[in-house]
């Protein structure tokens, strides 16, 4: 079967399955246990070392799993000059482990000498839109490969916005050939700090450029929800799951979770929790898994 | 300047402490002014990095204690805006803020103790390399001797104390006491690396022998190392001594290559 007949939703949106993010916590268990998950997103920043233990499990690990490289640092939609030696550093590891494809944030970390090691928000205007769409395509360029665009959750709106962020998010991806990767958590926690429908972004969203979802937890602080990937995904989140699976299809799945870490077994659990409303929402024909590599050349 | 520069330029100044006009840029809504919606984000960048060197920093923070440890942090974080790309390396500087800034200097060992732990991380990570055996050493022609220089593993430190700031250390990552610190006459070099396993070792050296592999890792050849070595052993010892010191350095796993 070659892989077009393979990947059952569309020619242009291969389906991976259910991943979860792999943390040095669960390096061990991993490697020793095998665990069933159809793959794992790795963050790139932590290995972009020069050798040693991270390197080595994550070689031991891929030659197991199929993974996405999901970055932090790229900084793309910042002001100062694309960092080369990052996306030195990135291409260096994209080839070593051959990912199904790479992403990073729809913001900006680093300007004005200093990295805020952060992820921070952009204005939603053209001006911002054709600065990002031609660091996207000089990136995509660099790297061979279409790259995929994460929504995140923010807690301040600039004055200087006119659109909202899905159609931010449609134009940049229509105009650098780039794709989304939704994180369903960030579209409810900002919607809860900014006062719009979740619904509204989800319709939103042009749904041929929809790669990968994310799912995670939150926490309340005040009036605030703050994205701190500490918790289990909370029912609302799993409803707007739902409501996105019926909206684009069948689309790559994987809960983040980066502090107050359970074992394995626990989170693997929570994963089926995505695994059984994807069953339920979806067809079996949908859910069929692709086998082959994908985005190889930029779009 | 363009209008988003300007306006990351005011962000990173007000992530900073520094004067900002960035609240003018943020909308205010009934529940939250402009003010607190910021101050989410200045929080979460000094929690982030605070966390980043509490990490690296373990067993110096459980020497300073909670307070003097944030109040390091504190310093550190204002002294120190991060330039670094990928967090890991947010934290190199703190051996040198503890050795050159009241109070820290005034106690020597806080930095020691430091720069054991940033090894510990250098070691974690650094390059990997071939690890030579002693099978090959034995096919090598007689005249190599006479140029044979030696690669060292990327992971090789050597490292100075004035204190007995190792006995500190492993006290406090054994969770016991630690002890009274102690000065020493002369320094003392300690010599750490990540073995064939990936597990980093260490252990304390000898004059003669922290000499020696000083020689090597600086490219010295091996009759150059056993020159040196005169300062600590007859003539005829020498040969011997140096042969041996190569041969623990090879089983441990230190030497990538033979050059000659």
């Amino acid at each position: 079967m070659d892989a077009k007949q393979d990947m059952k939703n569309d020619d242009t949106r291969p389906f991976l399955g259910f991943g979860l993010g792999l943390r040095t916590e669960h390096y061990q268990h991993v490697i020793e246990h095998k665990p069933q998950v159809d793959w794992f997103e790795i963050i790139s920043e932590n290995y972009m070392v020069p050798g040693g233990k991270p390197l080595a499990n994550l070689d031991k690990i891929r030659a197991d799993y199929p993974m996405v490289m999901h970055g932090v640092s790229m900084s793309i939609g910042s002001t100062d000059p694309l960092n080369t030696n990052y996306l030195k550093d990135l291409k260096t590891l994209i080839n070593r482990v051959e990912p199904y494809w790479y992403s990073d944030h729809l913001c900006w970390t680093h300007a004005h000498n200093t990295n805020s090691h952060d992820l921070l928000p952009l204005p939603y205007n053209e001006a911002t839109i054709n600065h990002l769409a031609s660091r996207i395509s000089q990136v995509q360029d660099f790297i061979g490969r279409p790259m995929l665009v994460e929504n995140l959750s923010s807690y301040v709106t600039y004055n200087e916005s006119v659109m909202s962020e899905w159609e931010f998010l449609n134009e940049i991806a229509k105009r650098s050939g780039c794709y989304i990767l939704l994180d369903i958590n960030n579209i409810f926690v900002s919607a809860h700090n900014h006062q719009f429908k979740p619904k509204d972004y989800i319709n939103g969203i042009d749904n041929e450029r929809v790669m990968q979802f994310h799912l995670a937890g939150h926490s309340y602080q005040g009036d605030m929800i703050i994205d701190t990937h500490d918790h289990d995904v909370c029912d609302p989140v799993w409803d707007l799951y739902k409501y996105a699976l019926q909206r684009f299809g069948a689309v790559s799945t994987m809960i983040e979770r980066d502090d107050n870490i359970p074992e394995f077994a626990e989170l693997r659990q929570e994963l089926a929790i995505a695994e059984d409303i994807a069953t339920k929402a979806l067809s079996a024909e949908q859910l069929h898994i692709a086998g082959q590599p994908v985005l190889k050349g930029v779009a | 300047m363009s209008a988003l520069q300007e306006l990351q330029h005011n962000f990173i100044d007000y992530l900073l402490g520094q004067p900002s006009n960035i609240a003018q840029h943020i909308q205010s809504t009934p529940g939250l002014s402009a003010e607190k919606r910021l101050n989410i984000y200045a929080y979460a960048y000094k929690a982030r990095l605070k966390e980043a060197i509490g990490t690296d920093y373990e067993q110096l923070h459980g020497y300073l204690g909670d307070e003097q440890f944030d109040q390091l942090l504190e310093r550190f974080i204002e002294k120190y805006p991060s330039e670094e790309t990928n967090l890991r390396y947010y934290s190199i500087n703190i051996p040198t803020l503890l050795r050159s800034e009241e109070p820290f200097n005034s106690l020597p060992i806080l930095a020691e103790i430091a720069e054991i732990e940033a090894a510990f991380a250098d070691s974690f990570d650094a390059a990997d390399s071939t690890i030579l055996t002693l099978n090959d050493l034995a096919p090598l022609p007689e005249s190599a001797w006479e140029t044979l220089s030696f690669e060292l593993h990327p992971s090789l430190q050597l490292l100075s104390y004035n204190y007995n700031s190792f006995a500190v250390w492993k006290a406090l990552s054994d969770e016991e006491a630690p002890p009274e610190t102690v000065q020493y006459d002369s320094p003392e070099t300690w010599l750490m690396w990540r073995d064939s396993q990936l597990i980093t070792r260490y252990r304390p050296l000898l004059n003669e022998e922290a000499t020696a592999l000083a020689f090597a890792r600086q490219g010295q050849s091996f009759p150059a190392i056993c020159e040196a070595l005169l300062d600590y052993f007859c003539e005829d010892e020498v040969p011997v001594k140096a042969i041996t010191f190569l041969q623990t350095w090879i089983q441990e796993g230190l030497v990538s290559k033979l050059n000659y």
